[in-house]
């Protein structure tokens, strides 16, 4: 006849006891700060967007402002992004603009340094319908755009660009 | 209204899911309210994505959803007519009852996290992109977004279980909704916590083992607050849910003559590919496994049909990518012999990547630790092609995930490595918890008459359980 409680049994038990237990004291920090780290949010249809583009920008609510402007733009032409390389902001910034640049087609520029004259003289202006800097300075012979805070701006192109 | 809208969704969803459950299980076997709620979502997932897609392909507009909501309801109502049966009811212990209040607190907790964080970036660009589009397009993803290279970004070839369940959430709230769009992952949470519950009673007999083991889950910083975790929208811990199903239903078809588990089984190895690209490595080792399950319990090569859901849905959407110029993914070089010989001088740093990864505390805590006592404790047990399965299930992938970065194109692969590693080694760690879970059990499973005693459905009894006592009972 064999003891209910083996060594073995309780050696199992105590392993298993002590991994867990061993698990939650490791966990429990890192969960409780994860957890507690963030308020409540406004929730809303972009709520994402607009939480990217107020951190990347400081504009509030900027994500519908950017979908009126480019809707209110041809659709067949394309919506031209310039972002800077080695710069994440600037990076996530382009791409939070691509996406909302629905359903204009996009081209996206990752240039060095601050300044898009040389691919901006290539461009054929007829084919674009606005040029958007993402923490990347305006050519000053481009018009002013609208300004999102600190770091986007989007240029809507007229017909034909003169240098 | 919204609320009302998500129920409408969500409801037409489970709907589809139940009736596919039916289907598939022909009142065959007993499956518990958690098992049952549990397939219904992954299955109504599944079923509704791909007719989205399918159906999509002929009609778009209002029709495409009222499409879809039929057949919906036309599943449903034939569940509705081959109920699942259910395991014969017993008054759960203290002890239980207990466990069960902290996985609901945990849950709570889970839903809290997911509407305080936004989309993830992956969640926001590779995912829901495409939900936002397709509704914007009539429940179509437009042709030009395929090759479209300024939004290559976006990933245009990744699968769309994930997006056009988002999209099905659009259709009925009629307009894109970021907010909205995160009720499903913490869904995809607790259907996580439903299998581990229920398969840890069919592993190992007793309910209390799998409501023991459950709660850890939200104890894996990298499930519950990481980057890529299961509230921030990204298609991994979904996906990782979906293998959860397939590797415990293989486990179960593996007892002989339980051929509901199998189909079940074939139902969610088919849905592998289809929630994220990663998914066809781990459809490739699910169904080496169900292969090698069949070979060793001497089924019938008919069988062998069950994987022919899963190629139809892999050769689908790659005829499909095709069709539609998709542009073709950069991050990885040609996988042929000759990448693999020169680049073979990665693996030993891979390797030690990977190893770095485990004991990552801050990201997976004690988890890798204890999921390797569970497999050494399992080994002793590698004659069982059950557990051997298992364990295959479990360590094989990993060793695919190391040897995909060998292809890797990005200038540094390493930094490859460090960017998607945690969220690889996600997909596998539910399985990981099935492993502790057997392993936990291992000592009283040497006694089988006290794995019967927990009157629960096991695999063990599920093959006989339509005898003429128990249907009587």
């Amino acid at each position: 006849m064999t003891s209910r409680f083996s060594y073995g049994r309780i050696a199992h038990v105590v392993l298993w006891c002590g991994l867990a237990a061993a698990s939650l004291w490791v966990s429990i920090p890192k969960i409780y700060s994860g957890a507690t780290q963030y308020p409540l949010r406004p929730t809303g249809p972009l709520h994402t967007c607009d939480s990217y583009l107020k951190f990347a920008t400081g504009a509030s609510g900027a994500s519908k402002d950017l979908i009126s402007i480019f809707h209110s733009m041809t659709a067949s032409k394309r919506i031209v992004i310039f972002t800077r390389k080695d710069d994440p902001f600037s990076s996530g910034l382009g791409m939070t603009t691509a996406y909302l640049a629905s359903p204009h087609l996009v081209r996206l520029f990752e240039i060095n340094g601050t300044h898009p004259d040389n691919e901006l003289s290539k461009m054929n202006p007829n084919e674009v319908a606005a040029v958007v800097f993402c923490r990347i300075n305006r050519p000053t012979w481009l018009p002013a755009g609208k300004v999102f805070g600190s770091g986007l701006e989007v240029v809507s192109m007229p017909e034909k660009v003169r240098r | 209204m919204s609320a009302l809208a998500l129920l409408g969704a969500f409801g037409t969803l489970l709907f589809a899911g139940y009736g596919l459950l039916t289907l598939l299980i022909r009142q065959q076997t007993r499956f518990s309210l958690t098992e049952q709620i549990a397939f219904s979502w992954l299955l109504g997932a599944g079923a509704v994505s791909l007719l989205l897609w399918i159906f999509g392909l002929f009609v778009h507009g209002v029709l495409l959803p009222r499409l879809v909501a039929i057949v919906c309801l036309a599943l449903g109502f034939v569940g509705w007519r081959r109920m699942v049966p259910r395991p014969l009811r017993r008054r759960a212990t203290s002890f239980e009852i207990l466990l069960g209040i902290i996985i609901v607190i945990e849950i709570a907790v889970v839903f809290y996290l997911s509407f305080v964080h936004t989309l993830g970036w992956d969640g926001l660009l590779n995912w829901e992109i495409k939900a936002r589009y397709a509704f914007a397009n009539g429940g179509i993803l437009p042709g030009t977004y395929f090759s479209d290279s300024g939004r290559a970004f976006s990933h245009p070839e990744y699968p769309l279980a994930i997006p056009f369940t988002e999209l099905w959430l659009y259709f009925w709230l009629g307009e894109a909704d970021q907010f909205c769009a995160k009720t499903i992952f913490p869904i995809f949470y607790v259907v996580g916590i439903f299998l581990l519950i229920a398969l840890g009673k069919r592993l190992a007999g007793r309910e209390w083992i799998g409501l023991l083991v459950a709660p850890f889950l939200f104890f894996v910083p990298q499930i519950t607050v990481e980057v890529g975790s299961a509230i921030a929208g990204y298609a991994d811990f979904p996906l990782s849910v979906f293998y959860l199903a397939t590797i415990g239903c293989l486990f179960c078809a593996a007892e002989q003559g339980n051929a509901a588990f199998f189909r079940l089984y074939a139902a969610c190895l088919a849905l592998l590919p289809w929630v994220k690209r990663d998914g066809v490595i781990l459809w490739t080792v699910a169904a080496a496994c169900g292969v090698f399950v069949i070979l060793r319990t001497k089924r019938s090569p008919l069988f062998f049909l069950g994987f022919l859901p899963g190629l139809l849905v892999i050769c689908g959407w790659h005829f499909y990518l095709r069709t539609m110029h998709a542009l073709r993914p950069a991050d990885f070089l040609p996988v042929n012999l000759e990448t693999l010989g020169s680049h073979l001088y990665r693996i030993p740093p891979l390797l030690s990547a990977f190893l770095a990864e485990f004991y990552n505390l801050p990201t997976w805590s004690l988890f890798w630790f204890v999921v390797a006592i569970g497999v050494a404790h399992l080994l002793r047990r590698m004659g069982n092609p059950r557990v051997l399965v298992l364990l295959a299930a479990l360590i094989v992938p990993i060793f695919l995930y190391l040897l995909i970065y060998v292809f890797s194109s990005w200038p540094s692969y390493l930094d490859h490595v460090g960017l998607s590693i945690s969220r690889l080694l996600m997909h596998v760690a539910p399985v990981g918890f099935l492993v502790t879970i057997l392993a936990v059990s291992s000592r009283s499973e040497k006694n089988p008459a006290r794995v019967r005693e927990g009157r629960g459905v096991t695999c063990v009894t599920a093959g006989s359980e339509r005898t003429p006592v128990v249907e009587l009972a």
